[in-house]
């Protein structure tokens, strides 16, 4: 009975974590992957100042970015009236403010793998391909972004990694409750503070495993990659 | 039918002003000449509508193409190929020449065919080869070729070239006037090599600091004072024009007769018949007052100084000369010729005067000829 209810608890938590980091990079190849085609290729005066904004959750301590998005998911403030009327839950301590707040901070992690890898395929190209008959939108689905795949898919496993394994934010804004917004780093930090080392061994063994597999398949692919190039 | 094409652009791009305006309606080649940073590209930029915050007319074929939003780059009738060109990485060469296929389905074929073009521009070996691979002469021919296969109104060359070796150069411009003449498709051609100008231009617009100085035919362009002080004092030059009289194949030499006259030039740059433009630089010109009765050069040209340009503060003198024999009246032909005004003052020639001129087959530049 012990053991069932210790893998359940914590299985539940490795869920909710992937659930998370999967939706998490859904909404960011919506919103990142435009942001990033803006700045690589579009902005010129706006461009330090967007580049600011998108690399701020890089510099800011996960407590200020923390404090703020609980000052602004509270129920008062429009943002958190607009979510309850719209699902009848608040904002804070759910699951969609988990990701909400996710996309902010993974955000930077997202833009600037792929604006680096779009700014070295260049303006030339796409002016090319538009001359050769190819609207902007056939362009960035049949030149971009085959073009671009390795910087895609490092955004994609950075952002994922790193919002599987973010803490202050994440319990800041989610509280760590039990099956609704306790990921494993939350997990790990409640069993080692219980001195559960059993259970915390565990759990940080999954996380240790998950995250050397990602990087291997990022590598891996980016080598495989830079062969076919060459 | 020939195409029309009415450009006038106006504004300013950064802090340069640039004042454009011109009617193209040769239907053949027109060279844009202009140095570096005279506006050349951006005229190209602006026609295929990648610049439009200026004030702008185009109209092609009495349709007016200016608007942006109605016809953004991908909906223009031009085939741009731009400075380096580039070719898609991730798509073999074959698939690089299906892509303005696809994309311009419902128009008419009125240009080469891609087979065609396969066979003239010598792909057929490496269409499965990806761009890595190809050498930038492959490359440049694989881009100009897909360009071509847009079937566009009108193709912009923005100086493609400048990288490839002579002979290739030779061979693509041979390529370019071949299908201008052959499919009637009018070609704007952005350079600034005189080599280039002297072999493919029917028309030639001479651009600097964003205005149009000149335009007009290669011979009225090439010879005009403001082209030559352009391209600067050293570089001053003169194209002839000639029909192909013989070939000596034991010699290696070809006579030309211009205006009556007859050129022999090394090599052999066309059949009997042919018309054969040849540069000459005018340093290369040795003026005399009085027949040499030896055999000092090949040539011997008569002809009569119309003008002498004596410069201040340097050694040297420009004399424009009409070539004619005294008695013939024909269309005759300008020569430039430049010499030290310490020999001008001692030979004692004046304008009006009927000159003696030597020119060395040697110094008659081979890249020069148009085939």
């Amino acid at each position: 009975m012990d053991t069932l209810n210790f893998l359940g608890s914590d299985f539940n938590a490795v869920l909710i974590t992937l659930k998370l980091a999967l939706t998490t990079c859904f909404f960011l190849a919506l919103i990142g992957t435009p942001l990033a085609y803006f700045l690589a290729f579009k902005s010129k005066r706006a461009k330090p100042f967007l580049e600011s904004i998108v690399t701020l959750p890089l510099v800011l301590p996960p407590t200020v970015i923390g404090f703020y998005l609980i000052v602004f998911f509270s129920p008062d403030t429009p943002l958190g009236k607009f979510f309850i009327l719209l699902t009848g839950e608040q904002l804070i301590f759910s699951f969609y403010g988990l990701v909400l707040a996710s996309i902010i901070y993974s955000l930077p992690f997202w833009v600037q793998p792929l604006q680096s890898s779009l700014e070295k395929i260049g303006n030339d190209t796409l002016k090319t391909s538009e001359s050769l008959g190819a609207s902007k939108f056939d362009t960035f689905i049949n030149v971009i972004v085959p073009l671009s795949k390795k910087g895609f898919l490092t955004s994609f496993i950075i952002s994922f990694a790193h919002t599987m394994g973010e803490f202050g934010i994440v319990l800041m804004v989610g509280g760590g409750i039990h099956g609704k917004t306790k990921v494993i780093a939350i997990s790990i930090y409640d069993h080692v503070e219980q001195l559960s080392f059993g259970k915390a061994h565990f759990l940080a063994g999954v996380m240790l495993i998950l995250s050397f597999t990602i990087l291997l398949t990022l590598f891996y692919s980016n080598k495989r990659s830079m062969v076919k190039v060459k | 039918m020939i195409t029309s094409l009415f450009v006038k652009i106006t504004g300013y791009v950064g802090d340069f002003f640039l004042d454009f305006e011109h009617e193209f309606n040769t239907g053949g080649i027109t060279v844009l000449y202009g140095p570096n940073g005279s506006g050349k590209s951006t005229i190209i930029s602006v026609l295929s509508g990648f610049i439009n915050h200026l004030e702008t007319k185009i109209v092609l074929n009495d349709k007016s193409l200016e608007n942006t939003k109605i016809f953004p780059p991908h909906k223009r009738p031009f085939g741009t190929m731009f400075q380096n060109p580039i070719l898609f990485e991730h798509m073999s060469v074959n698939q690089n020449l299906d892509y303005p296929i696809k994309r311009n389905k419902s128009l008419e074929q009125t240009l080469l065919s891609k087979e065609e073009l396969i066979h003239y521009l010598e792909l057929g070996s490496m269409l499965n080869r990806y761009p890595q691979n190809l050498s930038g002469g492959e490359k440049l021919r694989v881009a100009l070729a897909r360009t071509i296969l847009k079937q566009s109104d009108y193709l912009l060359l923005d100086e493609p070239m400048s990288d490839l070796d002579i002979k290739t150069k030779a061979r693509l411009l041979n390529f370019l006037k071949m299908i201008n003449k052959k499919f009637k498709i009018p070609i704007l051609y952005v350079s600034h090599s005189i080599e280039e100008i002297s072999q493919i231009a029917d028309e030639i617009i001479l651009i600097k600091n964003g205005k149009k100085i000149i335009s007009g035919s290669v011979s009225k362009i090439l010879n005009s004072n403001s082209f030559q002080r352009l391209i600067g004092k050293f570089e001053s030059s003169s194209v002839l024009e000639g029909t192909l009289i013989k070939t000596n194949q034991l010699m290696n030499m070809t006579t030309l007769d211009v205006n009556g006259q007859s050129l022999i030039v090394p090599g052999r740059p066309g059949l009997e018949n042919n018309i054969v433009r040849v540069r000459i630089r005018s340093r290369d010109i040795i003026v005399s007052p009085v027949k040499i009765n030896t055999h000092i050069t090949e040539n011997e040209l008569v002809g009569i100084i119309i003008k002498i340009y004596t410069e201040k503060n340097t050694a040297f003198s420009e004399l424009v000369i009409k070539l004619m024999k005294s008695k013939i009246k024909k269309t005759s032909q300008i020569l430039r010729a430049r010499i030290t005004t310490y020999n001008l003052n001692k030979m004692k020639i004046t304008e009006n005067k009927k000159v003696f001129i030597y020119i060395s087959s040697v110094s008659i530049d081979r890249q020069a000829y148009q085939y």
